[in-house]
């Protein structure tokens, strides 16, 4: 959907309150240089760990000029002397699509930093068992725009476990989980990225005690089209800290338009985005100071891309949200993307007013015509709702003729959402 | 360059202890006589070629396979004719310049040389670095950057970093489902005619490398991307298939993206016709879709393979040079595709 820029407050006024973050957990400069010869028998530990070996990589900033990549082992730990005393540069990387990339069963890496990867930082593919325990991986440039993709990206995996983790200046998301199952984000910190925490097309996830702040949005649970696993649900998000995710949205250079990538079409000051996904129970988390909405209920029409995949539906359903406690900001809500002019212009509650939550109105007609039933089970149960901004928007008419709506009364409903993990949560 | 004159001492490959792979020098297998650089065979190393070939920064390669006296490979009975190896197959690939692309058989200056064995049971790759006497090379697991130059078809100087992957990189496209596999000993790759030597399915079966051949219209074949008397079509998928399908299919590392290259790949939409990325970040440059059917320029896919950025360039590795000929090919396939008999794909697009 496009909306009329004539009536859009001015936008070069607002493009002003736009934040950027170059903040770094510390200064990897000051680390002592690994040798070349240290650096070569780094790459060889990883050419040829074996099952059940421990990499210990000790304390230095090694320089690494190719992928380090585990090859489908067993039982393997990747220990560093601490996120930061033992760093892994790949800022001189010349080919390859990822810093770290690790494959395997049992897996765990800790207790390092990786920086500058051109593409992402550490990827793990295939894992049956992966943990990520005190990793921090980040972009030390100043020029956000050639920072790399993702930070801690394990895909296609079983099993997952981030703890107590660091992902920073990530050009799509810090902390990205995608096509897997069984999934713990705890304790971790994700700053200064696009998306802070993304589960994206995952089965039974839960993400807890985490801080998501200063990205361009928080916490992100989507489904896209067209992928192998077609489709996840399942994720309960709680007891996290979703602050002053205000960033400027770089995923395209500023000025650009979105690309085909969704994140592009983020608005800054978005808290949590829900997109396509099935099965979300949010609760007990303290969302503040996010300029355009606290909590977005959206379904995958909202990006104008095309919707049929097999396998898999654009609507958002089976939704709980309750128990949060919203804080709003004294910012305006974002214009610089179409999503965010939405809520800033036509949301229900007046011209430039942030929302808690909205919900963007699209659902499956052939379960209802009137998503006053609410056909899609979206379910909001918050403490004080009369005294938080809701929208439910009605995007069906198109641009020419948005509305909106104040009443949550349809969505007054609780609902279940299974997630079994606590295998995970006490590894 | 002065090539060194050493000669390798003749090496039997059938009397070499395969549990000892692998050998610090390329020269201790006896693959080649002489002076190696020249790459004269030994008894039962057989040349071939796939019919279309990964770009390599136009690095020309030649391909060996050698089998144990006595044993043979059997096609697989599946679309692209995928091989069963006997134990102990070795697959040897060298990588070179000469030093005038017009002068093809001079001055030559080999850069690596990769060797893949099956051991039992399982395929293991190994990567060589030659030494500037060219007399030799020597295993190098943990890769290489060497300068390389050469004068161009047209007469021009061109120049790169060539890069020699790192062991553990053989397999980010060495890769089906994990295992180690090798690529373009298939059937679609091999089910055409040598210059002057026939077609090398008969080839093998002579040399006693296959067992019991069918009609060779059993077999799977794929065009030479090159060659453009072919159909366009053919042509661009038999490129996609050699340079990203090893990645890009269902078995692959690229299987996240949900983009699947391979020449049997039918689904337009798995193909990336108006098919919004997953994970590409900068790698999608301003640009919605991998393919947007008669644009090739406003295409992810093109992009990719025309932007030297790592994180962006595709593929991820061994190339840092864009391949001018390959990109081409892609973008008449592209620009040829009508837009309105995808309509059915772009529903709801912006």
């Amino acid at each position: 959907m496009r909306i009329p820029v004539g009536l859009v407050l001015s936008a070069t006024i607002l493009l002003s309150c736009q934040r950027s973050s170059s903040e770094q957990s510390f200064d990897s400069s000051k680390v002592p240089r690994a040798s070349p010869e240290e650096i070569d028998r780094l790459i060889e530990a990883f050419i040829f760990a074996e099952d059940g070996d421990t990499i210990a990589i000790p304390a230095g900033f090694y320089n690494v000029k190719t992928q380090l990549i585990l090859d489908n082992k067993k039982n393997v730990t990747i220990k560093g002397a601490g996120m930061a005393e033992t760093v892994l540069s790949f800022k001189e990387l010349t080919s390859g699509g990822e810093g770290v990339k690790l494959v395997g069963q049992n897996i765990t890496i800790e207790d390092l930093s990786v920086e500058d990867a051109p593409g992402d930082g550490i990827k793990s593919q295939h894992c049956d068992g992966i943990t990520f325990r005190k990793v921090n991986v980040t972009w030390t440039n100043g020029d956000k725009s050639k920072n790399g993709t993702y930070a801690i990206y394990p895909v296609q995996c079983k099993n997952v476990l981030i703890d107590a983790c660091i992902a920073s200046h990530s050009k799509d998301a810090g902390i990205y989980v995608g096509q897997s199952e069984n999934i713990v984000v705890k304790n971790s910190l994700a700053f200064g990225n696009v998306a802070g925490i993304e589960i994206e097309n995952s089965d039974n996830a839960e993400v807890f005690g985490n801080t998501a702040r200063d990205n361009t949005g928080g916490i992100l649970v989507f489904n896209l089209p067209g992928l192998p696993k077609a489709e996840g649900r399942g994720t309960k998000i709680y007891d996290n800290d979703i602050l002053s995710n205000n960033h400027v949205n770089f995923a395209t250079a500023l000025n650009e338009q979105p690309n085909g990538n969704t994140v592009t079409q983020i608005p800054p000051g978005s808290g949590l985005i829900l997109m396509a996904a099935k099965g979300v129970e949010i609760f007990n988390n303290r969302i503040h100071y996010n300029k355009t909405v606290g909590i977005a209920i959206s379904n995958y029409q909202i990006t104008g891309f095309p919707t049929d995949a097999p396998n898999w539906s654009p609507f958002t359903s089976d939704i709980y949200i309750h128990g949060n406690e919203y804080k709003r900001s004294a910012q305006l809500p974002d214009v610089t993307k179409e999503f965010g002019q939405l809520i800033a212009v036509y949301n229900a509650h007046g011209k430039g007013k942030t929302q808690d939550i909205i919900y963007d109105g699209f659902w499956d007609k052939r379960l209802s015509p009137d998503i006053k039933t609410n056909p899609m089970n979206v379910c909001i149960r918050e403490a004080d709702m009369s005294q938080l901004r809701f929208t439910l928007f009605d995007l069906w008419e198109g641009e020419e003729n948005i509305k909106s709506s104040s009443d949550y009364a349809p969505f007054d409903c609780q609902t279940e959402v299974h997630t079994q993990v606590r295998a995970l949560s006490t590894r | 360059m002065v090539y060194g004159e050493w000669e390798a001492p003749d090496v039997d490959i059938n009397t070499v202890n395969f549990d000892q792979m692998p050998f610090s020098k390329l020269s201790d297998y006896g693959f080649f006589k002489g002076k190696i650089r020249e790459f004269n065979p030994g008894k039962g190393v057989v040349l071939y070629e796939p019919a279309s070939s990964l770009f390599t920064d136009y690095a020309f390669k030649t391909r060996y396979i050698w089998m144990p006296e006595g044993a043979s490979a059997t096609i697989q009975d599946d679309s692209e004719g995928t091989i069963d190896f006997p134990e102990n197959t070795v697959l040897i690939k060298n990588f070179y310049y000469p030093a005038d692309f017009r002068y093809p058989l001079e001055k030559i200056r080999v850069i690596e040389t990769r060797i893949m064995v099956k051991k039992n049971g399982a395929w293991e790759a190994f990567p060589y670095l030659w030494n500037e006497e060219q007399t030799d090379a020597i295993y190098k697991a943990v890769g290489a950057e060497v300068s390389v130059d050469w004068v161009d078809q047209q007469g021009q100087a061109q120049f790169v970093k060539y890069i020699v992957p790192n062991q553990a990189q053989c397999k980010s496209c060495h890769n089906s489902n994990e295992v180690m596999v090798p690529l373009g000993v298939k059937a679609k790759q091999l089910n055409h005619a040598l210059p002057g030597k026939g077609n090398q399915l008969i080839a093998w079966e002579e040399a006693g490398y296959l067992e019991e051949l069918k009609p060779l219209q059993a077999y799977p074949a794929m065009v030479d991307y090159s060659d453009i008397s072919s159909d366009l079509n053919l042509r661009a998928k038999a490129y996609l298939d050699s340079n990203c399908a090893h990645c890009h299919r269902a078995e692959g590392p690229a299987s996240t993206s949900g983009l699947f290259l391979n020449y049997e790949e039918t689904d337009p939409a798995k193909l990336g016709v108006f098919k919004t990325p997953v994970a590409a970040g900068f790698g999608a440059g301003s640009f919605t879709y991998a393919i947007w059917p008669g644009k090739s320029n406003e295409s992810i896919l093109t992009y990719r393979m025309g932007t030297n950025q790592v994180g962006a360039a595709m593929p991820e590795i061994g190339r840092g040079l864009v391949h001018r000929e390959g990109l081409e090919l892609i973008k008449a396939w592209i620009d040829a595709m009508p837009e309105e008999s995808f309509h059915h794909l772009s529903a709801g697009k912006r």
